[in-house]
């Protein structure tokens, strides 16, 4: 079989597009275990494929969400109308007092089924939303704590403030560096910065007798995140560098700098 | 500074597997902008397109297991998901509406001199459009009318071995496009 023909017959394009016959699919499926360069080729096109529809999205209309959201994820549990047998062969003479004595029962055991469901129902609302709450309560605690933490450190006479303001073109971005005199550790509030777009995040770097030194990337953090121990710097600078950070900076994304006073 | 979020492709269908409320939103986010442009592009129709996209996110998230990642990718599943639910609802609408067995020749037609100005423009049908003729017609019937190729060879009376041949070509010519 000549791989490389197969390749480009047009084959892959079919199968991904959905348009291959049970046979063909069949066959490729079979071939792509034994050829690695045929399962990168089927790969590539899968990705520019779906390059293609991401960057040609249509947004539909936004009430969608919602609609789907309510449906996947309402309370689905059923109501199951219990059967009860009666005897009914009991031949009694008054047997038609027995047959609307049955109905009552069937009717009251109905409604009380229904009653029981309704109210199940409504604590299990109450129970989902006092957790959503109890939660979210805890977030809010945590975040508190840690905004606390950061206002302490503001004030301590120890910390040494590093003001870094944004870069021309980036002037609307305004970082903090805290440095702790006694400990060398440094800490940085990046509330004023603009959002990192996806799988880029911000580098710390301090500036060393003219050359960069890692300082860390920074994290989602509330308050001030603490970065990497610096001995001694004279300025410290921002850049956006790819997910996990570099060796070293991009500096034509440098967002704010700021010298060590 | 909250960070935006990105999963890849077997981490979010770990977490769909979950059927956690933060998946889902995470896949509607991402991926029902893409989804929605192919189902327009077949059923073309903004109301119609509505339904079937809720109805694929629901599919999704009921048939979730049955994705097997050894066939192909996840966004790829998803749009064969989209493709055949829309096709599917192109279906039974024409077939409560029309006559009960479609004759295949009209459509044909209907397709081949298809200039509907606004419609062209959608999603797929953009890329389609600038196909020659002929292929642009087998791709209308197969991509977006979900014919199969012995359906295409009888109704257009081409032998099945070119509609093979010319429909490969056609999606290699497609395949171009995409790059760009």
């Amino acid at each position: 079989m000549d791989i490389k023909e197969y390749i480009q017959s047009g084959i892959i394009e079919q199968y991904v597009l959905g348009l291959a016959t049970a046979e063909e699919a069949a066959e490729l499926e079979q071939l792509r275990i034994q050829y690695p360069e045929l399962n990168d080729a089927i790969i590539s096109f899968e990705k520019n494929f779906e390059e293609h529809l991401l960057l040609n999205s249509i947004q539909p209309p936004a009430n969608i969400k919602s609609l789907i959201e309510k449906e996947l994820f309402a309370d689905t549990s059923k109501t199951k109308i219990v059967e009860t047998s009666l005897a009914s062969k009991t031949s009694t003479p008054n047997i038609n007092a027995w047959r609307w004595l049955a109905a009552a029962c069937i009717i009251l055991l109905i409604g009380s089924t229904a009653l029981n469901f309704y109210f199940y129902s409504g604590y299990k609302n109450s129970r989902h939303d006092y957790e959503a709450l109890l939660t979210e309560r805890n977030t809010l605690q945590a975040n508190n704590v840690s905004y606390k933490q950061s206002l302490e450190m503001f004030q301590d006479t120890s910390m040494m403030h590093v003001q870094m303001k944004g870069m021309p073109g980036k002037e609307e971005n305004i970082a903090t560096v805290l440095w702790d005199k006694r400990s060398k550790d440094v800490y940085i509030y990046t509330a004023e910065m603009q959002q990192t777009p996806t799988g880029k995040q911000y580098q710390l770097w301090a500036i060393v007798d003219g050359k960069p030194v890692d300082a860390g990337v920074i994290n989602n953090c509330t308050g001030v995140c603490k970065m990497k121990r610096i001995d001694h710097a004279q300025a410290f600078a921002i850049t956006l560098e790819k997910e996990g950070g570099s060796a070293k900076p991009t500096l034509n994304d440098m967002y704010v700098m700021g010298k060590v006073s | 500074m909250p960070e935006k979020i990105s999963y890849n492709e077997s981490k979010l269908v770990q977490m769909l597997k979950q059927r956690t409320a933060a998946a889902f939103s995470y896949l509607y986010d991402n991926y029902s902008g893409a989804l929605y442009s192919v189902i327009l592009s077949v059923v073309q129709d903004n109301e119609l397109a509505n339904d079937v996209l809720q109805e694929v996110f629901i599919k999704i998230w009921r048939q979730i297991e049955q994705y097997n990642p050894d066939k192909g990718r996840l966004f790829t599943w998803l749009v064969n998901i989209s493709r055949n639910a829309s096709i599917d609802t192109l279906r039974s609408k024409s077939y409560h509406s029309q006559k009960q067995n479609r004759e295949l020749n009209e459509t044909v037609y209907s397709a081949a001199g298809a200039t509907n100005i606004e419609t062209d423009k959608i999603g797929l049908r953009k890329i389609v459009n600038n196909l020659k003729e002929d292929y642009k017609v087998l791709v209308e019937l197969a991509y977006f009318q979900g014919y199969t190729q012995d359906e295409i060879s009888k109704a257009l009376n081409i032998p099945l071995g070119t509609v093979k041949t010319r429909l490969r070509s056609a999606l290699i010519q497609l395949k171009e496009f995409f790059k760009k």
